[in-house]
C-alpha cells in the first residue's frame, strides 16, 4: 500500500485519472479550433433542418405534414445555455486549488458545473424526446423525420464541443494537471 | 524583395480568382445569397486579430494557460470558417441555390481564405526576419 507520493491526490474521485493528451504544445490551440468547428457544425445541422422545413415540398403535392416549430428549437437552446454556463466557470476553482482558500467558492463552482452539464444533458434528452414523440411516433416519411435526427446530432455535437473545449483548456500549462472531478 | 513581390502578385491573382468564382456563382443564377460566403471568409481572420492583443503581453510565452480572450478569438474564428463552408451546403440542400453554385462558392471561399492565411503567414515570416 505504498503508493508513490507523486500519484497521491486526496482530491481525486476516480480511481484512474483521465488520460493525458499529448498533442504537443499546440494542444490548446488545436482543441479550441476543433471545439469551435464542432459548435458551428452543430448549429448548421439544425439550421439545415429548419431551412429545409421552410422550403419543403412533398412529392405528392400539398402542404408538408410537419414543420420545425419552436418546440424543436428548445433542446438546442437548453444545450446552448448549458454550454455557456460550463464555459464561464473558472477551471482552477473546480479543482479546489490552494490560494482560493474559500471552500464555499469551490462548492458553488461545482454546483454551477453541475447545473451546466444538467442543462446540456437535458437538451440532449429533450432532442431525443422530440425525435421519438414528434417524428417517429408521428410516422412521417424519411424526408421529415430527418428534422428529428438533425436535432439529436446538433445536441450531441454541442456536447462534444463542450467536452473538447474543457479538455483543451484544462490540460494546458507546464503544471501537471489531471481532470479531477 | 523580388520573391516577396512575386508572392504578393500570385496571392492577389488567387484572391481575384476566388472573388470571381463567388461572384459568378451568384450572377449565373441571379441569386445573390452566395455572396454571404465572401463576406464570411473576409471576416474570418478578424476575431483572431482583435483578440490576439488582449491575452498576454510580450513577456509571457504564447502557449501558457489562462489566455481566455485568445481562446475566444480562436473559437469564433473556427466558427466563422465552418459557417462559410456550411452555408452554401445548407442553401444547396434546401434548393435555394443550385449545386454548382454551391461548389463554386465553396471553392471561391476556400481560395479567398487560403489567400488571407498565406498572406498573413508570409507577412509574419518577413516580420520575424527583421527582428
Amino acid at each position: 500500500m505504498s503508493l508513490p507520493r507523486a500519484n497521491y491526490d486526496p482530491r481525486r474521485v476516480c480511481l484512474n485519472p483521465f488520460p493525458e493528451f499529448t498533442l504537443g504544445k499546440h494542444r490548446r490551440t488545436v482543441g479550441v479550433y476543433i471545439a469551435g468547428a464542432l459548435f458551428a457544425l452543430a448549429q448548421w445541422t439544425f439550421f439545415d433542418a429548419a431551412i429545409l422545413s421552410a422550403h419543403a415540398k412533398p412529392e405528392w403535392g400539398g402542404d408538408p405534414p410537419v414543420h420545425v416549430k419552436f418546440l424543436d428549437w428548445l433542446p438546442g437552446l437548453s444545450s446552448l445555455l448549458g454550454f455557456l454556463i460550463v464555459n464561464v466557470i473558472d477551471k482552477d476553482r473546480i479543482k479546489g486549488d490552494e490560494g482560493f482558500g474559500d471552500s464555499g467558492a469551490v462548492w458553488r463552482a461545482r454546483l454551477f458545473l453541475f447545473i451546466g452539464f444538467a442543462f446540456m444533458a437535458g437538451g440532449l434528452a429533450g432532442s431525443v424526446c422530440v425525435l421519438i414523440l414528434k417524428y417517429i411516433l408521428g410516422d412521417y416519411p424519411q424526408q421529415f423525420s430527418y428534422y428529428g435526427y438533425a436535432n439529436v446530432s446538433q445536441n450531441i455535437a454541442m456536447m462534444l464541443a463542450g467536452v473538447v473545449l474543457w479538455i483543451a483548456q484544462s490540460s494546458s500549462g507546464e503544471y501537471e494537471y489531471n481532470l479531477t472531478l | 524583395m523580388a520573391a516577396g513581390l512575386k508572392t504578393v502578385i500570385l496571392l492577389s491573382f488567387v484572391l481575384a480568382v476566388g472573388f470571381l468564382l463567388i461572384i459568378l456563382s451568384c450572377a449565373l443564377w441571379h441569386n445573390w445569397l452566395p455572396l454571404l460566403v465572401a463576406l464570411t471568409f473576409v471576416l474570418a481572420p478578424l476575431p483572431n486579430a482583435v483578440f490576439s492583443h488582449c491575452g498576454s503581453d510580450d513577456f509571457s510565452s504564447q502557449y501558457e494557460g489562462g489566455a481566455g480572450p485568445i481562446d475566444l478569438g480562436r473559437f469564433i474564428t473556427s466558427l466563422v470558417v465552418v459557417t462559410g463552408f456550411a452555408l452554401p451546403v445548407v442553401l444547396a440542400h434546401s434548393d435555394v441555390i443550385t449545386k454548382s453554385a454551391c461548389v463554386m462558392s465553396i471553392i471561391g471561399g476556400g481560395l479567398v481564405y487560403g489567400t488571407i492565411l498565406a498572406y498573413s503567414a508570409a507577412f509574419r515570416q518577413d516580420e520575424s526576419d527583421f527582428d
